[in-house]
């Protein structure tokens, strides 16, 4: 079997603030690292090939430096790295990245055909969720988003099960290979590298891919490919900005003049005697 | 003004205001422009031509560029691909059903559909897809639909991306509307992208805005980003429908108009050839994910300054005697003190309480995201720069172990 796995480069996104007073990015200090959820869907898939035997292959589109999270799988133990990159592949949105990756996957395939497509359930950046279903729509993968557990593999009739989260409960689901998960925090602990895996990721060679190596047309890959546009950016707007009292005056003082507040809009003191109840 | 080597005025970036978008480094026609170490993108002053594509392509005016010096480089205009050859109108909403009912998230899109169509002079459109579904097309219209378009078929009984993904790609095919709005649910979620891929139109994530613009009468689609510290505004000038998807609970929902008039269409399906999933069974969660926090109409929410057990029982009192349950920050759920299904924020739950308690909590960006659509705030803490006081409606300054209790009392006082 050959299992591929999606892993995208982000910044760590609790460091990235935009100073009220400039309207700026503040970055400083700010790390890139590979996105969580991928190396917990690249942990089931090494624990998939433990299992069941399987070549896994990393995929990251993105700039030269997105190669350190492609080493970072190599020294958990993917065989195979490959690095999408190229300048006309920026400024992707999540239609032109699901083209992009679908386009390698099939160029993988040509030589090992792909029966599982790993990604995560989200990038923690962008945050949309839409490049796993877009991938799955592309090469018509059978589709399992929000995966908790891979329940087995089937080889001979070639089938998976799994366990997956879906509104007010899990839903135990079965499908036909190839198939995509996208795949939960709560899949899988991720592995920590042995030291001589570590060094010698170093060194293993990282495959790396143009829009001419997987033959994608220059009209669908990076901005040209790309529907969607960013017009500005702007803190989160806060509105309203209510009276406030110091305990340090005395709490009782305090509570009285912000309930006499609260209770002014009538609909709200009517909602609240009666239980909310209109 | 920069000049390089071969006298050239060229283009600049300002490094604390690149947002990495990497647009111009698409845009560039010579490939001068590369993202550095840092995330930021940097112009090689000796590739570049100075024709100032980055600084026009820019949306956040991170590109010093003087306009007037600009050089015209010859360039072959790309073919516009299709675009607008066919007429779409109409602000569709995808109608999500839960045991035969129209899903809550659906109709506050349906609100604001007729809002966005009001000012398109368009009508809305109901997409319903299911078995046995006529009931929710007639929710649908009194909710505020003009026309609803249902596909009916025993194999949309149960969701499954590769049938719903099929029949509501093709009924968009058919009805063509200008804008499509789907509730991201983990159902809508999932929908969304296969939609957009299918119809190879753009998809904005998770809006927490949707607005006109007046001038092009495109859909102006704000979202959080980057964990929420950040708001994007993102259109999608060419492809259409122009999709969106919106969280439960960021509009209001709007009241039923029993008397409004509509039409309803049925749709064939024609199912995918494609070997479909089997769903083996659904195993319902317990009762805590029933003790859903975002069907309470009040929440007292603890955040890591009321972190302890010992005062629990205390936000507790609070929160029945408001007719609410106790919720909390992100922190509070790391510290193990309550589960991860009472998190309010960007991670946790949407929620739009008539009445919203903060007690030590202090108002981070991915909490506030999920709090916007809440009727009252109040805010209790000791910090008087604490950020929640400027979304608050009342604050109090001080220790909640003090305010709480006056608080208890002097409710219980109003109340009786
Ligand atoms: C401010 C801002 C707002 C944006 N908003 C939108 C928007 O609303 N709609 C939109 O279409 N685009 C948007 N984008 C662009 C979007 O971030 C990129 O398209 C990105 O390449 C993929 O989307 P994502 O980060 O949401 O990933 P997700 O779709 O959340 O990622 C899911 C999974 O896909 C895989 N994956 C995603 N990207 C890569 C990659 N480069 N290499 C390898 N695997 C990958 C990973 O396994 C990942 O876990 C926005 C970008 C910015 C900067
Ligand atoms: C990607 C990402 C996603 C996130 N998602 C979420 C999310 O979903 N939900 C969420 O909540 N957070 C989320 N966070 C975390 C968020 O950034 C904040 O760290 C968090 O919300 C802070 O919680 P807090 O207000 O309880 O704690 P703090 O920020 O530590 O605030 C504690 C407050 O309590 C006050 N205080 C202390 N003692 C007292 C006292 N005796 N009486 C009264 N007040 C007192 C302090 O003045 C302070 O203001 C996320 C972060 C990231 C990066």
């Amino acid at each position: 079997m050959h299992f591929a796995v999606c892993i995208k480069q982000v910044p760590d996104t609790a460091e990235v603030k935009i100073d009220p007073e400039t309207n700026t990015l503040v970055r400083a200090g700010v790390e890139s690292m590979a996105n969580p959820y991928d190396i917990t869907a690249l942990e089931e898939a090494l624990r998939l090939k433990e299992k069941y035997g399987a070549k896994v292959t990393v995929l990251s589109m993105g700039p030269p430096q997105a190669d350190s999270v492609l080493r970072q799988a190599l020294s958990m133990g993917a065989d195979d790295a490959v690095l999408l990159s190229d300048r006309a592949f920026a400024g992707a949105d999540t239609l032109a990245t699901s083209y992009t990756l679908s386009k390698a996957i099939e160029t993988l395939g040509r030589v090992e055909p792909v029966d599982l497509v790993l990604c995560g359930k989200q990038a923690i950046d962008g945050d949309t969720a839409q490049t796993g279903p877009g991938i799955a729509a592309r090469l018509a993968l059978t589709q399992f988003t929000y995966v908790i557990e891979v329940q087995w593999i089937d080889l001979h009739k070639r089938r998976l099960q799994v366990r997956r989260k879906v509104e007010g409960g899990f839903e135990v689901i079965l499908g036909p290979l190839p198939a995509l998960l996208s795949v939960e925090l709560e899949l899988a602990t991720p592995r920590r590298a042995s030291l001589p895996m570590l060094i010698n990721s170093f060194r293993a060679p990282v495959t790396v891919w143009n829009a001419e190596t997987i033959g994608a047309s220059a009209a669908l890959v990076g901005i040209k490919g790309s529907p969607t546009w960013v017009k500005a950016i702007a803190s989160p707007q806060v509105h309203r900005a209510g009276p406030r009292w110091d305990a340090a005056q005395g709490v009782r003082p305090a509570v009285t003049a912000a309930l006499d507040t609260l209770f002014s809009d009538e609909d709200f003191a009517a909602g609240f005697l009666k239980g909310w109840k209109v | 003004m920069a000049k390089n080597t071969r006298g050239i005025e060229v283009a600049e970036i300002i490094a604390d205001k690149c947002i990495a978008c990497q647009i111009c480094i698409g845009e560039c026609p010579v490939g001068a422009i590369e993202l550095n170490a840092e995330g930021v993108a940097q112009v090689d002053p000796e590739v570049c031509v100075g024709c100032g594509k980055c600084f026009d392509s820019c949306p956040v005016n991170a590109v010093r560029f003087e306009k007037k010096k600009r050089r015209k480089i010859s360039e072959p205009k790309p073919a516009e691909p299709g675009a607008k050859t066919v007429v779409h109108r109409g602000v569709a909403v995808f109608i999500e059903t839960v045991e035969g009912r129209g899903a809550p998230v659906s109709w506050e899109l349906t609100g604001k559909a007729r809002e966005l169509a009001k000012q398109l002079d368009a009508k809305v459109l109901g997409l319903v897809l299911g078995s046995e579904v006529g009931g929710v097309a007639e929710e649908a219209i009194r909710y505020g639909c003009d026309e609803v378009h249902v596909v009916d078929h025993p194999l949309l009984a149960r969701y499954l991306s590769a049938t719903f993904g099929k029949a509501l790609s093709d009924l968009c095919a058919q009805v063509r509307p200008e804008i499509l709005l789907i509730g991201a649910t983990a159902l809508g979620r999932d929908l969304a992208g296969v939609v957009a891929t299918r119809l190879e139109t753009g998809l904005t994530a998770d809006c927490t805005g949707l607005y006109i613009e007046k001038e092009t009468g495109l859909l102006l689609m704000t979202r959080p980003t980057f964990g929420g510290n950040i708001m994007a505004t993102i259109f999608c000038q060419k492809q259409r429908p122009q999709m969106s998807s919106v969280r439960p609970r960021v509009f209001p929902m709007p009241a039923q108009e029993p008397q409004r008039k509509g039409i309803v269409t049925g749709h064939q399906f024609e199912p995918p050839a494609v070997e479909l999933p089997e769903i083996v069974e659904f195993i319902p969660t317990g009762a805590e994910a029933a003790a859903d926090i975002v069907h309470y109409p009040a929440l007292v929410v603890a955040g890591r300054g009321a972190c302890d057990h010992a005062s629990l029982s205390l936000l507790e009192e609070l929160a029945e005697l408001v007719g609410g349950v106790v919720a909390c920050s992100r922190p509070v759920v790391q510290a193990g003190l309550l589960p991860y299904e009472r998190q309010v924020g960007q991670t946790g739950r949407t929620v739009a309480p008539r009445l919203y308690i903060g007690v030590g909590v202090s108002g981070a960006v991915q909490h506030l995201v999920a709090i916007q659509g809440a009727g009252k705030i109040v805010a209790i803490n000791s910090d008087p720069n604490a950020p929640i006081f400027r979304v608050a409606d009342a604050g109090i300054v001080g220790n909640y172990q003090e305010v709480v209790p006056e608080l208890i009392a002097q409710l219980r006082q109003r109340k009786s």
